[in-house]
């Protein structure tokens, strides 16, 4: 490790050895999770441009409609049909599970209504003003559905993002850094090995020629 | 939760008429504030927002508005903004990228 002294014994190694093969398979596993993200954020992708396609139809469409009902049944028919009391879209979060990130599923109780549910008199609103009403209707399911597809994108991206640095950091730092560890602590055990021959190799000399001579 | 709208009067009238109940009116120079207050509602689940009328927001307010979680902000009538950069930059290809681009 640049960081901090290596010590050149065999138990080191031991444990560095452990090290490297642990590491090796914790990166293995990570791209494994990032190659599944984005497989599955791949899926995400073609809804997600298609919904917002349809945003901006259904938008295009409702805001033609309302012009039209301003126009024919004018605007204060309009503003007090959009007055009436009536169901309310309300929506509930639940969240399920895309490898192992916690995304949203968007619900929401019927947006569609009947005319009957929409709360303004039948008599006194023209069909221009039903057709408004359908038409922005279905824009705010078009967008609930947004909703959910787009903050699952978002956090697949980040998950995404963070899972590609694990894998980085461990392919280019850390487990290269184990290795030249490794080797360092190889090369000091060969290097010790071999003064200790040569060190032992000399006493035997020294000791063999002692004898020589007290035997002469 | 609930849906809610922000924007000018004739964004949000058509909301109002699809029975959305939390509908609140705001001028472009309003919008941050407005943006900003009810994205700590967190009774909000969905936020619809128009995209055109985004012009006077800082680019900090952005960035939050578009992380954020409870409320989802969402935008209407733009294109998709924020969405193509966030993959440029996790996947490392520009794919929103169309051939008339």
């Amino acid at each position: 490790m640049a960081a901090r002294e290596v010590k050149p014994t065999r138990s080191e190694l031991l444990e560095i050895k452990k090290r490297i093969k642990l590491t090796k398979s914790g990166y293995k596993i990570l791209k494994m999770k990032r190659d599944g993200l984005i497989i599955e954020f791949f899926k995400i992708l073609e809804q997600a441009k298609e919904v917002r396609m349809k945003i901006t139809k259904d938008y295009e469409l409702a805001m033609g409609k309302i012009a039209t009902a301003n126009a024919v049944d004018g605007t204060i028919a309009v503003k007090s049909a959009a007055f009436a009391l009536r169901l309310h879209p309300e929506i509930t979060l639940r969240s399920k599970n895309i490898m192992g990130l916690v995304v949203p599923e968007i619900e929401t109780n019927s947006i569609k209504s009947t005319i009957d549910q929409r709360g303004y008199g039948v008599i006194g609103t023209s069909t221009h003003i039903d057709d408004a009403t359908a038409a922005f209707e279905s824009l705010v399911e078009t967008l609930v559905q947004a909703a959910e597809i787009e903050t699952t994108m978002k956090k697949l991206l980040d998950e995404i993002e963070k899972t590609k640095r694990r894998v980085n950091a461990l392919e280019y730092k850390v487990i290269p850094e184990l290795e030249a560890a490794e080797s360092f602590i190889e090369l000091r055990l060969e290097e010790m090995e071999r003064e200790n021959t040569f060190r032992l190799k000399r006493i035997k000399d020294k000791a063999g020629a002692r004898e020589v001579e007290t035997a002469s | 939760m609930e849906f809610a709208v922000v924007g000018s009067e004739e964004f949000v009238l058509g909301f109002r008429l699809a029975g959305v109940r939390r509908v609140y009116t705001a001028q472009p120079e309003e919008m941050e504030a407005k943006v900003l207050e009810l994205i700590n509602d967190t009774s909000i689940g969905i936020l619809a927002v128009n995209a055109n009328e985004l012009t006077k927001i800082g680019p900090n307010t952005r960035r939050r508005m578009m992380g954020n979680i409870s409320p989802v902000v969402i935008p209407v009538g733009g294109e998709e903004g924020d969405l193509r950069e966030k993959v440029k930059s996790a996947i490392g290809v520009d794919l929103y990228k169309t051939e008339r681009d």
